[in-house]
């Protein structure tokens, strides 16, 4: 039996490190660690809490299933957080293609009745549960974050609320620094005028 | 006072307290700028929020779920330190104890063998001795052996007719190994044929 290491006190390189040697309490460390920021990134970007557990639980497997393969030269946290962005951003995606068909039925015969059952996906309307979903994450701000586009939500999230920065983000998110510069900048702009409101 | 009005991203400089050069004429600006202090104060009051979020937590047990879906991977040089590991005494004395006793051994193993190479007459006798003692022991059982398997007369023969013996046996052996071997050829076509 290895000797019992305080793996608490331990930075993440040296934990995935043992994790890598096949440590189960190490595992555990990791999930232990980032269960909550990650969770809330995702829950932020889904709004769903029960579809956000089950994607945090799917980036984790990803991130511990392929442990070996994480490089040290990057921060453990932005390659966790890369994935479980990803996570969130492939549902997005996926539910955004299901729910919505662009072109119309397949049986409409005329010129109204495809335009009467196609969709405009540039002013996608939030229905009702989302509006209510947004209401349980709580303040005004909440519900304005989650009016922004998911790539905004995912750079203003990772800088405001996990401090990153500019960098990180832009590794995090496999985007060139001067787009997260960009999206921040946007991010803020669009909430500033989200919140406009409660100055009156 | 600079008459011209903070861009967006020198708004972006001042929101994350940049101090690098050129920073502090702009932040001298919006001091002095009434229309760019209202609006990098709104876009304080948005940060500060952001910054102010709670982290949510998720339901209990999330690493029991994960973990029951990934499998521990242990590389086989850890499994072997940790088997070797088992073996190595908790306590310290008893840690010094095997040390010595490890030592101890490993000089007694490296006397014997210098002691034996420099007998080296004394080793070609005694394996001399023992490889002759082998053989004789090894013959004596082959020999039983062949009594047991094909009987005392056979042996005789083999004995006594010498090469010519051993020719007729031989010569035997193959005869009936061709007829059992042409038999079954027989057997099996005439099974082929009636199917």
């Amino acid at each position: 039996m290895p000797p019992a290491l305080d793996l608490a006190n331990l930075p993440d390189a040296d934990v995935v490190a043992l994790a890598q040697r096949g440590r189960d309490a190490a595992y555990r460390e990791l999930v232990k660690r980032y269960e909550r920021p990650v969770f809330s990134l995702v829950f932020r970007m889904v709004r769903d809490r029960e579809l956000a557990e089950d994607l945090t639980q799917d980036a984790f497997i990803k991130v511990l299933q392929h442990i070996d393969r994480y490089r040290p030269e990057f921060k453990f946290s932005s390659w966790l957080f890369k994935i479980a962005n990803n996570v969130a951003i492939d549902h997005l995606r996926r539910r955004q293609l299901d729910t919505v068909s662009m072109d119309g039925s397949p049986h409409a015969l005329t010129s109204d009745a495809v335009e009467s059952t196609s969709f405009d996906v540039s002013v996608r309307e939030e229905s009702a549960l989302e509006r209510m979903e947004a209401k349980e994450l709580g303040s005004a701000i909440e519900t304005a974050i989650a009016q922004l586009r998911p790539e905004y939500r995912s750079c203003i999230l990772l800088r405001h609320v996990e401090d990153k920065s500019y960098e990180e983000i832009a590794a995090t998110l496999d985007l060139p620094l001067g787009t997260v510069k960009t999206y921040i900048h946007r991010a803020r702009h669009e909430l500033r005028g989200l919140l406009e409101h409660l100055k009156q | 006072m600079n008459h011209r009005h903070l861009l967006p991203e020198e708004f972006d400089l001042l929101l994350d307290d940049e101090v690098g050069f050129g920073v502090a004429p702009l932040r001298e600006h919006a001091r002095e700028c009434e229309q760019c202090r209202a609006q990098l104060d709104d876009a304080r009051v948005v940060v500060a929020a952001l910054e102010e979020l709670p982290q949510f937590s998720p339901s209990y047990g999330m690493a029991d779920r994960v973990m029951a879906q990934v499998p521990v991977f242990v590389p086989w040089h850890v499994a072997a330190r940790d088997s070797a590991v088992q073996f190595v005494p908790r306590s310290r004395l008893a840690r010094v104890a095997a040390v010595g006793l490890v030592a101890a051994s490993g000089a007694g193993f490296t006397a014997a063998a210098v002691w034996l190479a420099t007998r080296g007459d004394l080793v070609g006798f005694a394996t001399d001795v023992a490889g002759s003692h082998l053989r004789s022991a090894v013959a004596q059982e082959l020999q039983s052996g062949a009594v047991t398997l094909f009987g005392p007369t056979v042996m005789d023969t083999l004995q006594h007719g010498g090469l010519i013996g051993l020719g007729a046996i031989a010569a035997g052996f193959l005869l009936a190994a061709t007829a059992s071997a042409f038999g079954l050829h027989a057997i099996a076509s005439a099974a082929r044929r009636r199917a």
